[in-house]
């Protein structure tokens, strides 16, 4: 039960609001931990104005995040499914995409940047960086827009994911 | 058609047209000078061709380096933009992209 996994999607229409793009939630303990390394986001459309999103790495306790289930890949076939399973509640063990309702718990801001919509954000963490996420941990990892986009052009084709392995 | 990492996929003739992380990536225009991958997630050249990342490290912890979703078969800690030119930094020094779109030197 060891591997590398990504939870990624492209295509997306966000609402114009603050809005979760990806949320994953260890499994229970006891279990393997969760160890992020890397996220992304961009807009795959054609964007004539150039405009600047920010985007913040953050953890989150319950009340979590209402989203669109969205299940794991692994990257590598020979690896076993990941112990995270798609679901639309944030609930421990599930991961889902584009939230519709941010949910009441408290966002924790890990990492905070901005970015150009057109040359889209890459976060890789370095060994000393690498989020981890312990099972039975009380909370999620995500990745949000903290602000709106705007309007639509601005709201739609978003590409974005994130990468863990589970160790 | 796409034919290759030489080539964008030229189903509108007026856009740059790549592809990242299996996503078609379409551009009006290509990126600006010394745009950075990371943080910056993409790079389009001005044959419409995506830049990235993939998700292989190399011993010395590079990345493998895309174009259009297409392995280059070279690993760099990072990709700029700089005047028309694809350049790839890493413990292998500086590389970059020829303007013949052949070879990356």
């Amino acid at each position: 039960m060891a591997g590398t996994y990504s939870l990624t999607s492209a295509g997306i229409t966000v609402v114009n609001a603050v809005v979760t793009l990806t949320f994953v939630n260890a499994p229970a303990a006891p279990n393997i931990d969760l160890c992020f390394r890397r996220f992304w986001v961009g807009q795959s459309a054609t964007t004539p104005s150039t405009f600047n999103q920010r985007v913040q790495i953050n953890t989150q306790v319950t009340a979590f995040p209402t989203l669109v289930s969205a299940t794991p890949t692994k990257l590598a076939v020979a690896d076993a499914a990941s112990v995270i399973t798609g679901a639309t509640t944030g609930a421990a063990g599930t991961s889902g995409i584009n939230a519709s309702a941010e949910g009441a718990g408290t966002k924790t801001v890990i990492w905070a940047d901005a970015f150009n919509a057109t040359n889209g954000w890459l976060l890789v963490l370095t060994p000393e960086e690498i989020i981890e996420q312990a099972a039975g941990a009380t909370s999620g990892v995500g990745m949000h827009f903290p602000v709106a986009t705007g309007a639509s052009p601005n709201t739609l084709n978003w590409a974005f994911g994130c990468i863990w392995t589970e160790e | 058609m796409f034919r290759s990492w030489g080539q964008s996929l030229p189903d509108d003739d007026h856009l740059l047209i790549g592809r990242a992380n299996g996503v078609t990536f379409r551009r009006e225009n290509k990126t600006e000078s010394y745009v950075v991958i990371p943080p910056a997630y993409i790079i389009t050249d001005s044959d419409g061709g995506t830049w990235t990342f993939g998700t292989e490290f190399n011993t010395y912890g590079e990345i493998n380096v895309l174009r259009n979703d297409v392995d280059t078969g070279e690993f760099a800690q990072r990709i700029e933009y700089r005047r028309g030119v694809v350049t790839l930094y890493g413990r292998a020094g500086r590389r970059s992209f020829s303007r013949s779109r052949r070879h990356i030197i």
